[in-house]
């Protein structure tokens, strides 16, 4: 475990020497020109449009983040032969793959948590004062970490036997294939053949349902989001990250490396 | 040296180069792109596939775009606003919990051309959608019961959308007072005063309030007119002519002095004693023609 954590730090300090954060820039710009240009050109969404804008940035940035650092975190170390050096430690290929997956959680973490930070203070910039009914802003960030951590072990499970490129298109595919999700399985009935009918139900518990983790229009109208769904939403997420995770770390321990 | 040359380059070329010719290559398709005004998707629940989740941010760019395109047209005194109620559904279809969207669209839609599409009944059927969406949202109700008493004169139904708007939780006590003043009184325009001065105070928003001041404006000019009216008619019995001037009126001692407009412009006379307001007058005429009697 302490290997783990070792990788994780490792991992994260390479994110940061990267510049990955840089992105925060561009997220406070963004911030700033919502705040100042949207009472401007349209009427009454100027609170709706920096928490849309807000929880959108942070999801989009966060999932390319997450796919494309994730779908190198283990083929780099493979390509440029460094896992040799590595494994040649007292480290067990499922801890180090912990490790990588740990550190992109790490940073993705820092990073959505001083996005959030800047999205409170755009709020503030539009002379809004907080009440509890902002706690859903709070729960959608959540929710959207959730399904970063989702993503970035798709990602992982994917840079363990592919190329970056095509674990970015796997990855990216099965996002996509996960926010239509309930549209996959009505189509299956729609069409009246009871194969495509099960098929279409298997693919819908199968593949990952991104559409879960959507509370942007509930945090935006400050919308309660009940403890219970917070709860199954937890407990669906861990879930799926350990059955992808377990599925990686089978195919890098069974992968011949030289 | 060079490199100052080379860098001083870049804005030189840009504003000498492409800047001009982008100009040109606007000037040239401009008259396409008015021509192409309209939407490539009008199936709001495409959209919203589309959107892959992002649906919210989405619908706030639509209405962006409706309030973008309504502000055109007006600026432009263009009365048609074909693209209005497309966009309108779009962005509540995207985002049904977007209640000032409906509560401005159906002003944009229920407002007499060229103030806006003159589409009442659209305007209704809309506030109804958003009602359906939002059931708690008592001020959606007010904006219903509105449009029936000022757009459609539909007073039964204005009273009816009040009555049922004051049993939302949190409804403000004046709706049950509005519900029963409609009902009693129909379109009195004490009840027309009551109303747009109950929108005007009750509104931080600029546009509303500015729309609702013009209104106020135009109803105290109309209550004046009808009373120079009924001077001007007694001057016709006891002179046994027509005045030709509100000075007239004046020098007759029915008024103490020329009286002026709510904007402080003077009232006029027409040749046949009728009261008008002057040209230079920012009072809205077209809003007294759509008054409720």
């Amino acid at each position: 475990m302490t290997m783990s954590l070792a990788v994780a730090i490792n991992t994260f300090r390479e994110a940061v020497r990267d510049r990955v954060l840089y992105n925060l820039i561009f997220f406070a710009l963004l911030m700033i020109a919502a705040a100042v240009l949207v009472g401007q050109i349209s009427i009454g969404i100027e609170r709706l449009v920096i928490i849309n804008l807000g929880l959108t940035a942070i999801s989009v940035v966060g999932l390319a983040m997450a796919v494309f650092i994730g779908v190198g975190l283990v083929y780099k170390e493979m390509d440029k032969r460094t896992l040799d050096a590595l494994l040649s430690k007292p480290i067990r290929r499922w801890e180090f793959l912990f490790g990588k997956y740990a550190g992109l959680l790490l940073t993705l973490a820092v990073n959505t948590t001083l996005m959030t930070l800047g999205l409170g203070t755009a709020l503030c910039y539009v002379g809004r004062t907080f009440s509890r009914a902002d706690a859903s802003i709070l729960v959608a960030v959540y929710f959207i970490g959730l399904e970063l951590a989702l993503v970035t072990a798709l990602a992982l499970l994917f840079s363990c036997f592919s190329t970056p490129m095509l674990s970015a298109v796997f990855t990216l595919g099965l996002y996509v294939g996960g926010v239509f999700t309930a549209d996959i399985r009505s189509l299956g009935a729609m069409t009246g053949s009871p194969a495509l009918g099960a098929m279409g139900k298997v693919l819908y518990y199968l593949l990952p349902n991104f559409h879960n983790f959507n509370a942007i229009a509930l945090a935006a109208h400050g919308r309660a989001v009940p403890m219970s769904l917070i709860a199954a939403n937890t407990a669906y997420a861990t879930a799926y990250i350990a059955v992808v995770l377990l599925a990686a770390a089978a195919i890098l321990s069974n992968r011949d490396l030289k | 040296m060079q490199i100052w040359l080379r860098a001083l380059a870049v804005p030189v070329l840009f504003a000498g180069g492409v800047a001009p010719l982008q100009t040109r290559i606007d000037a040239q398709t401009q008259s396409v792109a008015r021509e192409e005004e309209e939407l490539l998707l009008r199936s709001g629940r495409l959209l919203r596939k589309l959107s892959l989740g992002y649906e919210s941010l989405l619908a706030d760019v639509y209405w962006t775009r409706a309030v973008q395109y309504y502000g055109r047209k007006r600026v432009g005194h263009d009365p048609h606003f074909d693209l209005l109620a497309s966009l309108l559904d779009l962005t509540t279809t995207l985002d049904p919990h977007l209640v000032v969207a409906y509560r401005f669209g159906a002003i944009f839609l229920a407002e007499p051309p060229p103030r806006g599409a003159g589409r009442p009944d659209l305007a209704a059927e809309f506030i109804h959608r958003g009602i359906a969406a939002n059931p708690d949202q008592w001020r959606l109700w007010a904006d219903l019961g509105f449009l029936y008493y000022w757009d459609l004169k539909d007073y039964a139904k204005a009273a009816d959308a009040y009555l049922e708007g004051s049993r939302q939780p949190g409804a403000h006590p004046w709706m049950k007072a509005m519900a029963a003043r409609i009902a009693q009184q129909g379109g009195s325009r004490q009840t027309s005063q009551l109303l747009w001065s109950e929108l005007y105070d009750s509104t931080a928003d600029p546009n509303i309030r500015r729309n609702a001041f013009e209104h106020l404006q135009t109803l105290k000019a109309e209550e004046d007119a009808e009373q120079l009216e009924k001077i001007v008619h007694e001057y016709q019995v006891r002179f046994a002519a027509t005045p030709t001037s509100v000075g007239d009126l004046v020098r007759a001692g029915l008024l103490p002095s020329s009286p002026v407009d709510p904007a402080g412009y003077p009232y006029l006379l027409g040749p046949g004693g009728n009261v008008l307001l002057h040209p230079s007058s920012p009072i809205a005429s077209d809003i007294l023609g759509s008054r409720p009697r």
